[in-house]
C-alpha cells in the first residue's frame, strides 16, 4: 500500500520536475489545421451579397468572407488591408489607396484597381438598391482606377465618418466578374477575397464557409497563410434556450451567450469568456419634446433626477453592463469621460422641486396633478427581454413620485413607424453604431419623422453643431464638437440613458487562438481546433 | 355525381379570391412599411422613397393586388422583397420539411391518440380511464415552445440520445414530430373515447355481446369502425392545424419549413413572399377539404344532393 502511494508520489513528482523543465515554447502547441467550427445565429441572413444586404448577420458573415480596403487592428486602429497605403488630399476630397498586387477573388481573378473600382460602382448604382454598402462611401463624385494598383475616390464634400465606414464588411470588395456571370444568383454564392470562401447555404438550415487556401493577405494582426480550420458552419437557430442548450452538448464551437446564462455558464468554469461593451447605447428613454408633458425642459430633467439608474441595469441587465450618461458610450471613439459628472444625478429631492417649478404638485392620494390632471404617460417598447424589465423598474421608480407610467409593446417595425410619425410621448430605445456620427441620425432636425430624431426636438444650435462634426477633419477639433455635442444633449434631457449592455461570447474548451475584434466580432482566421 | 364534382371544383375559385384579398389588405393595414424595415433605423427618407419606387410599393393598393392576381394566374408568386429570390423557389425548398414534420406528427397523433382513447373507454380498472384522461389534460394544456424545450432539455441534454443541432434524418425528427402530435393526439384520444363509449351504447353491440363474440372482436371489428368516423373527421381537419402548429416547433427545433418562412416573411412585412406562402397553404387546405367532402359525397349518396 505504502509502496503504491510511494509510486504515485515519485511519478507526480518526475510530472511537476518536467513541466519546470519544458521551455514554454514547447508547452504552448503549435496550431493543428483541420476541423469544423460550429457558429449559431439567431437570424437568417436576407441574401449574402454585401452590397444587398440589410441583415446584421450578414455584416459578420462579411468578416469571414470578404476583405475591405482598410481595417481596424486589434486596438481598434487603422491599419492596411487589400489597401497597402493611402493618403487624402488637403481639401479632404480626394482619397488615394495603393492596392495589394498579390491578391486574388475566391473565383481566381485577380483583385485590382478596376475591380476595386467596379465593386464600388455596383455598391453605389441604384439598380443595386444597396440598403446600406452604398450609403457607407458617403457623397463620392467619381471612382477612378488610375494603373493596376491605384484607386482613386472623389467626394463632392468632405466626409468625416468615411476612413471608418470603409472598414465596415459590407464594404468589401466583391468580383466583378462573379457579379456578371452569377446576376441575381450572386447573393446566394458571394465571392469575395476573404479567409473563407463560400461553400454552401442550405435555407433555414445553416451557411457553410470553406478555408481558403489561397490566403496569403491577412491584416497585420493575424497570422499571414490561409486560416487553420477546414470550415465554418454557422447553424441557424431562431430559440435561444436550443442555442444553449446545443452549446453545453458541444454541438457548437462558439456561443453569443444570452443575459440569463451569462453567470451559469460562466460559473461551470469550463468554457473561455469574451466580452466586449456594445458600440452603443443599449438602452435609453426618449421624450417626445413636441407632446405633453415632455414639451417641458424642468420636467425632462426631473426624470433625469428621479430614475436610479443602478437599480435598472442590476434589476433589467441582471448587472451584465454599463451605466449611460449621455448619447454616446465608451466604446465608440468620441465619447467624453467627462459626461459621467457632467450628467444629472439620482436625486429625488431635486427631481421634486424640477416637478413643482412645472406645475407638478401632490394631490390626494398621492398623485402628482396639474391643473386637476394626474401625470400619466404611456411608454412605447419593443418586445426585448431586458427592456421589459427595465420599463417595470422605471415604472415603479417614478410610482414613488406619483407618476403613473403605462407600458406598451410593439413589434419593432411597427415600433418605428409610430416613432416616426410622433404618436408617442416616450419611448425606450436602443442603438449599435461604429461613430459619433450616430448622433446626426438620432439628433439632427432633418430627421425629423423619416430618420431617427424620434424627440421630434428641432434646434437650429444642435443642427449647426452636427454639420460642424461632419465637415471637421482634424480630428481633434472634431473631438471638441462631440464634447460640446455631448453636453448639448445632457442639458436639453432629450434621453434619460439607462444602460449599455456587455456581450458575452462563450467558447468551447477545444478552441484555441480566438481574439476578440474591437468592433464586437471574434477573429477566426488564427483559431485550431485541438 | 359530375354536377356535384364540378360545382364543388368551382367554389374553390371564389374561396382562394377571397384568401388571398385577406391576406392582402391584412398586410396592408398592419402598421410598418416593408422598406423602412429592410433599411433599419438607419435608414433616410429618400434612401427609403427610392427603394419603395424601385420595388413597387408606391402605386396603389389596388394596381399592387390586381397586379399580383395577375401574376398568379400566371403561375408566378413574384418575389420575395427581402431576398429578392423568386416567392415560389423559396416555397418550394421549405414545403417538404413541414410537410414531413407535419405527416409524422399527424400519424403519431392518430396512432396514440386512438389507441389510448380505446384504451381509456374499454378500461375494467377506473384508474387507467383516469390516467389516460389526467396525461391527454397535460397534452393539450401544454404549449408546443414549451413542452418541445423541456424535450430538448431531456432527451438531448441530460440523457444525451438526440441531436439538437441536426435538421435532416428520422433522428432530427423525432422530438419535433413528439411536440408537435401532443396536443393533437390528446384531443383523438378524448374524442375517440366518448365516441367509444357512446357506441359501445348501442343496441347492434349488445346484439353482438349476446351473440357470444369475444370482447376484444366486439370492440375493435365492431364498435371502433363506427367509433371512428367522427375521430377521423377531427383528425382530417387537425392536418391543417398542424402545418401551422409547425411555426412554432419549427423555431423552437431550428428546422427548415415553412411556418419559420412564414414568421420571417411577415416581420420583415414581405408582402409577396407572406402572400405566396397564404395562397398556398390555403390552396392545400380548400383542397384537401374539398378532398374530403367529394369522399364523403361517394360514401354517403345523400350528401350529394344537397
Amino acid at each position: 500500500m505504502s509502496n503504491v502511494r510511494a509510486t504515485v508520489r515519485t511519478v507526480v513528482l518526475i510530472l511537476a520536475v518536467m513541466a519546470l523543465a519544458t521551455p514554454t515554447g514547447v508547452l504552448a502547441q503549435a496550431p493543428r489545421a483541420g476541423g469544423e467550427l460550429v457558429l449559431v445565429s439567431t437570424e437568417e441572413p436576407d441574401t449574402l451579397d454585401a452590397q444587398k444586404t440589410s441583415t446584421a448577420v450578414t455584416g459578420l458573415l462579411m468578416r469571414y468572407l470578404g476583405d475591405t480596403l482598410v481595417a481596424k487592428d486589434l486596438a481598434g486602429n487603422y491599419t492596411p488591408a487589400l489597401a497597402r497605403s493611402w493618403s487624402v488630399s488637403r481639401d479632404g476630397l480626394t482619397w488615394t489607396f495603393q492596392l495589394r498586387t498579390d491578391v486574388r477573388f475566391h473565383d481566381g481573378t485577380p483583385f485590382t484597381a478596376a475591380a476595386a473600382k467596379a465593386s464600388i460602382e455596383r455598391a453605389l448604382a441604384p439598380e443595386t438598391k444597396s440598403p446600406i454598402a452604398g450609403a457607407l462611401f458617403g457623397p463620392v463624385a467619381e471612382v477612378q482606377a488610375a494603373g493596376s494598383a491605384t484607386l482613386v475616390i472623389k467626394l463632392k464634400q468632405p466626409f468625416a465618418p468615411f476612413l471608418d465606414n470603409l472598414t465596415d464588411p459590407r464594404a468589401m470588395i466583391v468580383s466583378p466578374q462573379a457579379v456578371r456571370e452569377l446576376g441575381d444568383r450572386f447573393g446566394r454564392s458571394p465571392v469575395g477575397t476573404g479567409p473563407f470562401k463560400f461553400q454552401e447555404w442550405r435555407s433555414a438550415d445553416r451557411i457553410i464557409f470553406a478555408r481558403n487556401p489561397d490566403y496569403r493577405w491577412g491584416p497585420g494582426f493575424v497570422h499571414a497563410g490561409p486560416p487553420y480550420v477546414d470550415r465554418i458552419v454557422v447553424r441557424i437557430m431562431p430559440e435561444s434556450a436550443a442555442q444553449v442548450a446545443a452549446f453545453e452538448r458541444g454541438e457548437l464551437s462558439i456561443l453569443g451567450v444570452p443575459p440569463t446564462d451569462v453567470r451559469r455558464l460562466q460559473a461551470a468554469g469550463k468554457y473561455q469568456f469574451f466580452s466586449f461593451l456594445r458600440k452603443g447605447v443599449g438602452l435609453f428613454m426618449e421624450f417626445n419634446v413636441t407632446r405633453e408633458p415632455f414639451s417641458d425642459l424642468r420636467v425632462r430633467r426631473a426624470f433625469n433626477h428621479a430614475i436610479e439608474k443602478k437599480s435598472v441595469l442590476q434589476i433589467g441587465l441582471e448587472g451584465l453592463g454599463e451605466i449611460a450618461y449621455g448619447p454616446l458610450p465608451p466604446s465608440i471613439w468620441g465619447y467624453w469621460d467627462g459626461i459621467k459628472d457632467y450628467a444629472p444625478k439620482y436625486d429625488p429631492a431635486r427631481a421634486k422641486t424640477l416637478l413643482a417649478e412645472a406645475g407638478w404638485r401632490q394631490g390626494a392620494g398621492g398623485a402628482l396633478e396639474k391643473d386637476g390632471r394626474p401625470f400619466s404617460f404611456v411608454l412605447y417598447t419593443a418586445p426585448i427581454d431586458t427592456w421589459r424589465r427595465s420599463a417595470q423598474i422605471v415604472q415603479a421608480q417614478l410610482r414613488a413620485f406619483g407618476i403613473a407610467m403605462e407600458i406598451q409593446t410593439f413589434e419593432f417595425g411597427t415600433l418605428l413607424s409610430k416613432l416616426r410619425a410622433g404618436e408617442h410621448q416616450a419611448e425606450f430605445m436602443g442603438y449599435t453604431y461604429t461613430s459619433p456620427d450616430i448622433v446626426q441620425l438620432w439628433f439632427h432636425s432633418s430627421n425629423i419623422g423619416t430618420g431617427l430624431t424620434l424627440s421630434h426636438h428641432r434646434d437650429p444650435k444642435l443642427d449647426a453643431m452636427i454639420e460642424a462634426s461632419r465637415r471637421e477633419t482634424d480630428q481633434n477639433r472634431r473631438l471638441g464638437i462631440y464634447r460640446e455635442i455631448q453636453k448639448y444633449i445632457v442639458d436639453q434631457a432629450l434621453w434619460v440613458p439607462l444602460w449599455t449592455n456587455t456581450n458575452y461570447i462563450a467558447v468551447q474548451p477545444t478552441v484555441q487562438g480566438a481574439k476578440i475584434h474591437p468592433d464586437g466580432f471574434l477573429v477566426l482566421n488564427d483559431v485550431w481546433l485541438r | 355525381m359530375r354536377a356535384f364534382l364540378l360545382r364543388r371544383l368551382l367554389l374553390l375559385v371564389p374561396t382562394v379570391l377571397g384568401v388571398t384579398l385577406a391576406t392582402f389588405l391584412m398586410l396592408q393595414l398592419t402598421p410598418g412599411d416593408p422598406v423602412a424595415i429592410m433599411l433599419g433605423e438607419f435608414g433616410s427618407a429618400t434612401e427609403v422613397a427610392r427603394l419603395r419606387s424601385e420595388l413597387g410599393l408606391d402605386r396603389p393598393v389596388v394596381v399592387q393586388y390586381v397586379r399580383f392576381l395577375g401574376r398568379v394566374v400566371r403561375g408566378d408568386l413574384g418575389t420575395s422583397i427581402r431576398s429578392r429570390r423568386p416567392v415560389a423557389e423559396e416555397i418550394a425548398e421549405r414545403l417538404p420539411p413541414t410537410l414531413e414534420l407535419a405527416l409524422a406528427a399527424q400519424g403519431l397523433a392518430v396512432g396514440v391518440g386512438v389507441l389510448a382513447g380505446v384504451v381509456a373507454a374499454t378500461a375494467r380498472r377506473p384508474a387507467l380511464d383516469s390516467a389516460v384522461v389526467a396525461v391527454t389534460l397535460v397534452g393539450l394544456s401544454m404549449p408546443t415552445f414549451w413542452s418541445g424545450l423541456l424535450l430538448i432539455l431531456l432527451f438531448s441534454l441530460t440523457l444525451g440520445w438526440l441531436p439538437i443541432t441536426e435538421s435532416e434524418g428520422l433522428r432530427a425528427l423525432v422530438l419535433p414530430a413528439v411536440t408537435l402530435a401532443a396536443p393533437a393526439g390528446a384531443v383523438l384520444a378524448r374524442i375517440t373515447r366518448a365516441s367509444v363509449l357512446e357506441v359501445l351504447r348501442q343496441d347492434y353491440v349488445r346484439t353482438a355481446r349476446a351473440k357470444g363474440l369475444a370482447e376484444r372482436v366486439v370492440v375493435y371489428r365492431h364498435a371502433l369502425r363506427n367509433a371512428l368516423i367522427p375521430v377521423l373527421t377531427v383528425a382530417a381537419l387537425q392536418f391543417a392545424g398542424l402545418v401551422a402548429g409547425a411555426v412554432i416547433v419549427e423555431s423552437v427545433f431550428a428546422r427548415p419549413g415553412l411556418g419559420r418562412l412564414a414568421v420571417t416573411a411577415i416581420l420583415s412585412r414581405d408582402f409577396p413572399l407572406a402572400q405566396g406562402i397564404v395562397l398556398v397553404v390555403a390552396g392545400m387546405y380548400v383542397f384537401v377539404n374539398a378532398g374530403v367532402d367529394v369522399m364523403y359525397g361517394l360514401l354517403d349518396p345523400r350528401i350529394r344532393y344537397r
